[in-house]
Parts: C-alpha cells; structure tokens; sequence
C-alpha cells in the first residue's frame, strides 16, 4: 500500500498530509451536519417513480434505479464498510496481539505450537479463504469478517511476537520477574506498552487493506447483501446504468478511494510517530 | 546453610554448560563466585532463582533455606522471587523498565508482594531510596534521567526493598567507573550489615573479593575448582588454574594475595 503514499521531502510531506487530513477532516463533517438537519431518508425505501434521479436540493448525488437517495446510501454504506472493516481489524488484534505476546514471553513449545498454527493460516491467501468460506458457509459479510481476521490475525501475531522475543531477553523483565511479577503483569505492563506503535502502524496501513478487500468481495457478491448499501455492493448495482448515470458508480469508488487514501496517510503519520524503521527513512 | 547447591548441571540438550557443581552458603556471608566470562557463573545465578530461559535443562538439587527451589511450583515460587532473594544485575542501564519511573517499579514490587497500602508503600519506597543516599525527588523521575551510579544505587535499594535473606549479585560493579563501583560496593556493605543479608557475590575483579568476601569458589568452564575461606584460597591457592589467575592479578605493596601481611620468620 506504500505505493500509494506520495513521496515528497519529509517536511514538506508532513504539511501536506496535515492538509489533506484537515480538508477531508471540513468534508466530512460538512456532509454529516448536512445529512443530520436535512436528509431524512430511508436508505432501503424503493421509489421507483424517482427513480435515477439527477442532483437536487432533495437528494444532492440523486438516486439510483429503485429510486434511494445515493447520499444516504452513501453515508450509511460509509458506516457498513468502515465499520465492518474496523471490527475484523479489532477482532484480529484481540486475536494477534495475545498470541504473540505470549508466543513471544513464553518462548519454547509454546511459541512453536502457536506459530505453526498461524502458518497454517498463513499459507492461504486472504481472498482464497474469504471465497472458501463463502462457499462453505454461503455470502454474507459476516463470513467475509470471520475470513479476514483467519488471516489477519497472524501478521499482528508474528509482530508482537519478534519485538516482545526481542525485549523480554532484556535485564528489566529479568528484574521483573525476579521480583516476583506474574507473567500475566509483566506481559501487560512491561511488555505491551512496547509493541502498540508497531501494531497501531500496522493496522492503520491494514486498515485500508481490509476496506478495499470488504468492498471487493462485496463488489463480486460475496459480501454485503442488497438491499444493505455498501460501497463495493453498490458499485455492483450501479453497473449496468454506468452509460446513462455513471456517478451512481463515482460516488462509491470515490468514497471507496479517498477512504483507503485516507487510512493511508494515517498509517504514514503514525509510522513517523512512533518511528518504525527510522534508519531506513533518514 | 542458607543456600546450598547439590550437583547443579546446567545445559542444552547436546551440551553441558555448568557441570556438577556443590556449594553451600552460610547466613549473612559475602560469598563470592569467582572465574572469567564464560565460566557458567551467571548461568548458575540465575538458576537458583528459576530464571533460566526454557531451552536450557537443569538437573541436582538446590536448597534455600531447607526448601527445594526445583521442586516449588510456580506461585511459591514468586512468592520467594523479591521478597526471599532478589538479584542486582551488571546492566544498570536495563534493568528498568523505560516507560515506568522509578517509584512505580518500587510501588509495583510492593503491590505483588501483598503490600495493599499505598501510603505505606510510598513511604517505604522514599525510605529505600534514601538509605542508599538518594533523595525522594527520583521518585517520580523516568530511569533514563539518572546516571549510571545513581541507578545502580537504586538497584541495591529496590533489591534490597522487602528486606530478602539472599541477594545475588552479578557483576555488578563491571560496567561503572571503578570510583563510582567502589562506592555501590561500599554502599552494599554497608547495607548488608545493617540488614544482615547474605550476599552471593559474582565477579571477577580479585581486588572487590580481597576487600569484601569471607569465602569463595572459583569456577572454570562450569565446574568448581576450588571453593572455601578466601585467605585459604588467596594464599595457599591448590589448583593450577586458580594459581594463574591470583598471579594475573596485579597487588600493590608486599603482603599476600588477601591483604595480610606475612609474617617474618625470624
């Protein structure tokens, strides 16, 4: 995802991230205050005498072919994937980080067993489980979430694990527990405070990663379902009209893109943060 | 017998590392282990607390205080970790956690050994500091603001903070300047005469065990050589290796080895 950071002098870079963040940062909650005093639309309601509407006061990015007004569509499909993209994101740390913390603190037979199993997950692609599963367990986006943190879950694991296999070789966690902490205290209180910079970077960059993937399987069909708006779902919809109304497609991959963007230049902002692999950069 | 060590061997599965070694320890003694870097002298330090690293096999018997330390499970043992016997390691520097300041590493020790009152533990941890001579405004200082001696300093006081009958001691002077190590040696003896501690004291500057320890045990690539009173030793040295090492060490003036002067056979 690197690839789409811009490479500018570092200084210069920073400023510009600090713009586009704040302009992003004016658009949005210039758009939810306007979707709080004004729109009051049903998100699902079909009108099909309004149908593929143009832009108005009533409905500002108009409507699609069963007559739902695409702004809240929007917002709320906003909501679906970056919700949804969040909570695999949430449950593949509560998953990822314990692991590797103990993986790590442990060491031995323990660690062993814990990493084969994460390559076992790890020798399967993310999209070859996520279609998998769906075959398994049909579509739907729960299944999507469940498919990405099988797979995501390993990354924070390994990460967790080399930085705390690295710092509790250290005298202070000797100390520790020679003074009698439980592991359990000294894992949480002088270990974890170590890895969340490397794991926030991480995941802001994973972030974007997992939304385009969310949108993706949603787009092919084996994510969200209609009539839930989601960005990548509403792509789909909007295909055949792409001739006669294509911003009913431009909306969502616009929406689509300024998001992983976004998450993107999080994940940069929070790498110089925490300066992970400061060498490399200088 | 505070600490006696029963045919320890230490090592992976393919080799031993610390082979067969006894030795007893008497209360409120300064002990001192004695060889060069590689011996297995931290290695078996670290044993008798439990510390090894898992990959590492342990076999014998070691007693602390009539108790088997290989055979307690985990909790007791934390329960000795800190409060019965504590350690002081070389590397002052990393011997603290980064992200916590001092006070609460002292709060923090405190707290696992069932000290459920928070003024108490205050007071405690001021009274510590400044019985090795630092004033209570480290307590709410990060570990990296202070210098290497002023940290060491607090090493002895956290190690010495819940009074513990054995304090292990690694090298512990090796990476100060030695009038800085003098005198967090001058403050340890100090200390454990007014505790009464037994001190298990690992080194290998002969000059701190002519100046400070009442016996001792020299090791050579994980066996005992030669253990007992440090006279005996410094003087009437039996092993070869032993005998090479006193002669390495430089001494000032006439006099034996330990610091007594001869007596002229007239």
């Amino acid at each position: 995802m690197t690839g789409l950071s811009i490479r500018l002098p570092r200084a210069k870079k920073h400023r510009f991230q600090a713009v586009t963040a704040f302009v992003f940062l004016v658009f949005f909650s210039a758009v939810f205050i306007y979707t709080f005093l004004y729109l009051r639309h049903d998100p699902t309601l079909t009108d099909l005498d309004r149908r593929l509407l143009g832009m108005s006061l009533q409905h500002p990015f108009g409507t699609d072919q069963l007559g739902r007004d695409v702004m809240t569509r929007l917002l709320l499909g906003g909501q679906q994937t970056i919700g949804y993209s969040l909570l695999a994101l949430i449950v593949a740390l509560l998953i990822g980080v314990p692991f590797g913390l103990i993986s790590g603190y442990q060491r031995g037979i323990v660690d062993r067993v814990f990493m084969r199993m994460g390559d076992a997950f790890l020798a399967f692609p993310d999209t070859i489980v996520a279609i998998v599963l769906s075959g398994l367990l049909g579509p739907g986006i729960g299944n999507l979430v469940l498919a990405i943190v099988m797979v995501k879950w390993v990354s924070y694991a390994r990460l967790v694990r080399s930085t705390v296999l690295a710092e509790s070789q250290k005298d202070y966690v000797l100390i520790a527990r020679i003074n009698g902490l439980s592991p359990r205290k000294i894992m949480r209180k002088h270990l974890l405070p170590h890895v969340v910079g490397h794991v926030l970077v991480l995941a802001s960059l994973d972030l974007g990663k997992i939304i385009l993937l969310i949108s993706a399987f949603s787009y092919i069909g084996l994510g969200a379902q209609p009539p839930m708006p989601e960005w990548g779902a509403m792509l789909n919809e909007a295909r055949p009209y792409f001739e006669t109304r294509p911003e009913l497609m431009i909306y969502p991959g616009l929406a689509i893109v300024s998001v992983v963007l976004l998450t993107n230049m999080l994940g940069d902002y929070f790498r110089d943060r925490f300066d992970v692999k400061k060498e490399e950069r200088q | 017998m505070i600490l006696s060590l029963e045919q320890v061997s230490i090592g992976t599965r393919e080799k031993k590392i610390v082979k067969n070694v006894s030795l007893s320890i008497r209360e409120g003694e300064w002990y001192a282990l004695v060889g060069q870097s590689g011996s297995g002298k931290s290695l078996l330090s670290q044993a008798i607390g439990r510390m090894l690293s898992p990959n590492l096999q342990m076999e014998g018997k070691i007693f602390f205080k009539d108790k088997d330390l290989l055979s307690l499970a985990p909790k007791e043992m934390r329960g000795i970790r800190g409060q019965k016997l504590s350690y002081i390691f070389q590397d002052y520097q990393g011997s603290f956690t980064p992200f916590r300041t001092i006070g609460q590493h002292f709060e923090e020790y405190q707290k696992a050994h069932g000290n459920r009152d928070s003024k108490g533990r205050k007071a405690k941890t001021i009274e510590a500091l400044e019985s090795v001579g630092l004033d209570d405004t480290l307590y709410n200082r990060y570990p990296f603001q202070l210098s290497g001696g002023q940290l060491q300093r607090v090493s002895i006081a956290m190690s010495l903070l819940l009074s513990p009958d054995l304090l292990i001691a690694d090298e512990i002077t090796t990476a100060l300047d030695s009038v800085s190590g003098h005198r967090v040696l001058e403050l340890l003896a100090k200390r454990q005469k007014e505790t009464g501690c037994t001190i298990l004291f690992i080194t290998h500057d002969w000059r701190h065990v002519k100046r400070y320890a009442s016996r001792l045990a020299v090791m050579k690539e994980g066996e005992i050589v030669e253990s007992g009173g440090k006279h005996r030793i410094l003087d009437h040295p039996q092993h070869e290796y032993t005998k090479r090492l006193i002669q390495a060490a430089p001494t000032l003036g006439k006099g034996l080895p330990s610091g007594i002067q001869e007596v002229e056979s007239v």
